[in-house]
């Protein structure tokens, strides 16, 4: 983006809210990290800790004390003032204490009696697994030395949220959330969101189900944009990309809209962009399936991050889609959708592979009476 | 772990509870703060936490909720206070790894600026503390304190402080000197109008226009701010005072208007740790109605429409034993016929000023 001018200074970088306290204003990216770099000592953000003698040495310089005045000080303010209970009386910290005064504790003790009450412990086990996924790549270093993040490095965190496509389903705002990092390309965010809308299979195969072909929507349309602050960023890489941004473009221009501008998605890093944190905007992709994606934080490389730079886009919680069953066994994720099946207990009908072909097929592999198929992909098959 | 957000007010009743008592000490020592934390049994907070997405979840709720007591508008004692409390809570959460403190931008010159502070006052303890804190990396230097999802249930994130700050000078923000004089030129205006139309229509009445306006309006604010501030001397000195006694003469009303914003802000803090208000309101209504009646004043945080609906929500959940307060004050107004604050809104906002 031509008008990003990295020399700017100044507040208008530093993110605070809007007044509606939603989200911030708009920030540009790579002057809110100099403005984090030059804040901070590199000490702060550097992936090292020093040595406890050596932190210990310069506190005493700063205050002017003598080591050992300085101990004493450390003694006072240890960890160990903190707790309630002496080391030789240890207590079950898994169990509420009885009688609590705290005002959680006491919301903690009603659950945990509830909870005692129950037969089975049904509690949040796929929250568990999104959890696992953040901390997997904990502090995780490359093994080649060059894939390294350098230190001061800006991580953002971006919430892609899943389109609409049942009206039932319209509350649960099912998402993914992926970690970029600010020197990556557009373009290599676009390539880490997985959506079904990529997998499709076009076509119908109820004559040669063996014969379904291997390429998947995703190589056939390779359009696809983001929308950020009045920019449509265009993923341009191959010939047959088209710029799909146009269509809104120019209903725009003539519905009384400021003028959008374009730029390509593979010359953008995320440094460049100018963006609010917490403010919805847009990925379109396969033409028109549409998703909501919201900037949730930006801050800077912290040692607890993954640090192999091949690793990123991360992926960092994936709602759990509920897959859709076979309607036959109800036991295997479907793969293929039929309409007009008269012998089918509904239109459209999902089934398994293996009882598509048994219902619909002699042993011959002939087809048995008429009706449509098409090959389904399941929104769970990324679980 | 459904519902996490349950923890959200109950959390910050505790946290203000240990920061009430230590406030109470009138010290920064850290030795203080330890003592009241053992007392309290806070490390406690953390027990029963059954997985490690619990645990990590209440740890990133209890620093997050701990973290704007630690900058302004808080006076100084209280941002120690709210310092140890994040050193604390770091130390004791079950989480690991550890959560982190979100350090966001626009704060860290107000924590650089607090560090000199401490180090121009020796607050060796203080400055012990963070630079521990700062050394093993509890903080991550972000753009924001929460990350903000734009999702159907993400409330405002309004700091309570800017809450009770800007309660107490909206109106008089509203009101200006110029505000004012612009009101007259415009009621005059409209004045002549409706009497011109009057002569072509003698059945119309001058009766539309409310006599005496800007003055009214002007009285309004000043009776307002007057009872507010009675309010807020009442919440300083840690009791309902304001309900227990007679109203202030003036010289001590004008010493309390120039109780500082750190006071105000002081009371915030501790307007929830003593409970006692609610009680109190019970069994004292008729001197509320005295009070009240006195000052003609609606003794309202939320002075009608011109305030954020999202935010006004906000306050009435926070301050429900002074909503009720509200209504009945304004249900004895009406009946006396007297002007309130409110009507005088109404009426400017009828006339599109
Ligand atoms: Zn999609
Ligand atoms: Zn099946």
């Amino acid at each position: 983006m031509a008008e990003s001018s990295a020399d700017e200074t100044g507040g208008e970088n530093i993110p605070r809210f809007e007044p509606n306290y939603l989200n911030s204003q708009v920030i540009h990216v790579e002057s809110f990290r100099k403005l984090w770099l030059d804040a901070l000592p590199p000490d702060l953000y550097s992936y090292e800790t020093n040595p406890e003698e050596v932190e210990d040495a310069k506190l005493a310089e700063l205050l002017e004390l003598p080591i050992e005045t300085l101990n004493e000080l450390k003694d006072i303010c240890s960890v160990n003032s903190l707790r309630s209970h002496p080391d030789d009386s240890p207590v079950d910290q898994n169990v509420v204490p009885s009688d609590p005064k705290l005002a959680c504790l006491r919301l903690r003790k009603r659950r945990q009696d509830y909870r005692e009450t129950l037969v089975r412990d049904t509690i949040g086990r796929h929250e568990n697994y999104s959890n696992e996924l953040e901390s997997a790549h904990k502090g995780l270093l490359p093994e080649d030395p060059t894939s390294v993040i350098p230190e001061g490095e800006i991580i953002l965190s971006f919430n892609i949220i899943y389109p609409v496509i049942f009206d039932r389903f319209k509350h649960v705002r099912a998402h993914q959330t992926l970690q970029v990092l600010g020197s990556q390309k557009l373009t290599e965010l676009r390539d880490a969101i997985c959506c079904v809308g990529d997998l499709q299979v076009f076509g119908e195969f109820s004559n040669i189900p063996d014969a379904t072909p291997q390429y998947i929507s995703k190589d056939h349309f390779k359009s696809a944009f983001f929308y950020f602050e009045g920019v449509f960023y265009n993923d341009m890489r191959y010939p047959e990309c088209r710029d799909i941004s146009e269509t809104i473009r120019e209903w725009a221009k003539t519905h009384g809209f400021p003028e959008y501008k374009t730029a390509k998605m593979e010359d953008t890093t995320f440094y460049e962009l100018r963006m609010k944190i917490g403010y919805p905007y847009y990925y379109c992709h396969q033409g028109d399936c549409e998703h909501v994606m919201v900037l949730t934080d930006i801050r800077l490389i912290h040692p607890d991050d993954c640090r192999d730079r091949t690793l990123y886009p991360l992926l960092t919680h994936k709602h759990r889609v509920i897959t859709r069953k076979c309607c036959v066994c109800h036991l295997y994720i479907s793969r293929w959708i039929t309409t007009n099946d008269r012998l089918a207990p509904m239109d459209p009908c999902l089934f398994c592979d293996k009882c598509f072909r048994m219902f619909h097929y002699d042993a011959k592999g002939n087809k048995l009476y008429d009706f449509q198929a098409y090959v389904y992909v399941d929104p769970g098959v990324f679980n | 772990m459904f519902q996490m957000h349950k923890f959200e007010e109950p959390l910050k009743t505790d946290l203000e509870e240990l920061l009430g008592r230590f406030q109470r000490t009138n010290s920064v020592r850290y030795e203080d703060f330890s003592s009241i934390w053992r007392d309290m049994h806070f490390d406690e907070i953390f027990y029963g936490t059954k997985n490690q997405l619990e645990q990590s979840e209440f740890s990133r709720m209890a620093l997050s909720a701990a973290t704007p007591y630690f900058l302004p508008p808080y006076s100084f004692q209280i941002r120690v206070g709210g310092l140890y409390m994040l050193y604390a809570l770091y130390h004791t959460q079950r989480s690991f790894p550890p959560r982190r403190i979100r350090m966001a931008l626009k704060d860290w010159g107000d924590v650089q600026a607090f560090t000199q502070d401490a180090l121009n006052s020796q607050h060796h303890d203080v400055l012990y503390i963070l630079h521990q804190l700062l050394t093993i990396k509890a903080f991550r230097f972000t753009a924001m304190q929460v990350p903000l999802t734009f999702s159907r249930d993400q409330k405002p994130v309004i700091p309570e402080a800017e809450v009770v700050a800007e309660q107490s000078s909206r109106p008089k923000k509203l009101v200006t000197t110029e505000m004012l004089e612009e009101m007259a030129n415009i009621h005059e205006h409209y004045k002549q109008l409706k009497t011109s139309v009057s002569a072509k229509h003698p059945e119309a009445s001058l009766n539309l226009v409310r006599q005496n306006l800007v003055p009214k309006l002007f009285n309004a604010v000043v009776d307002f701010s007057t009872w507010q501030n009675s309010q807020m001397a009442g919440d300083k000195d840690g009791q309902p005072a304001s309900y227990e006694e007679e109203p202030s003469t003036s010289s001590s009303l004008n010493q309390q208007m120039e109780s500082s914003k750190r006071a105000e802000l002081l009371a915030s803090i501790k307007s929830r740790s003593y409970g006692q208000v609610v009680e109190v309101t019970k069994s004292r209504r008729h001197r509320q109605g005295e009070v009240c009646g006195d000052t003609t004043a609606g003794p309202c945080e939320d002075p009608g429409p011109q305030l954020d609906p999202a935010r006004v929500s906000l306050l009435r959940r926070r301050r429900r034993q002074l909503n009720s307060l509200k209504c009945r004050t304004l249900s004895c107004l009406n009946e006396t016929g007297k002007q309130t604050f409110l009507h005088t809104f109404y009426t400017v906002l009828c006339l599109g000023v």
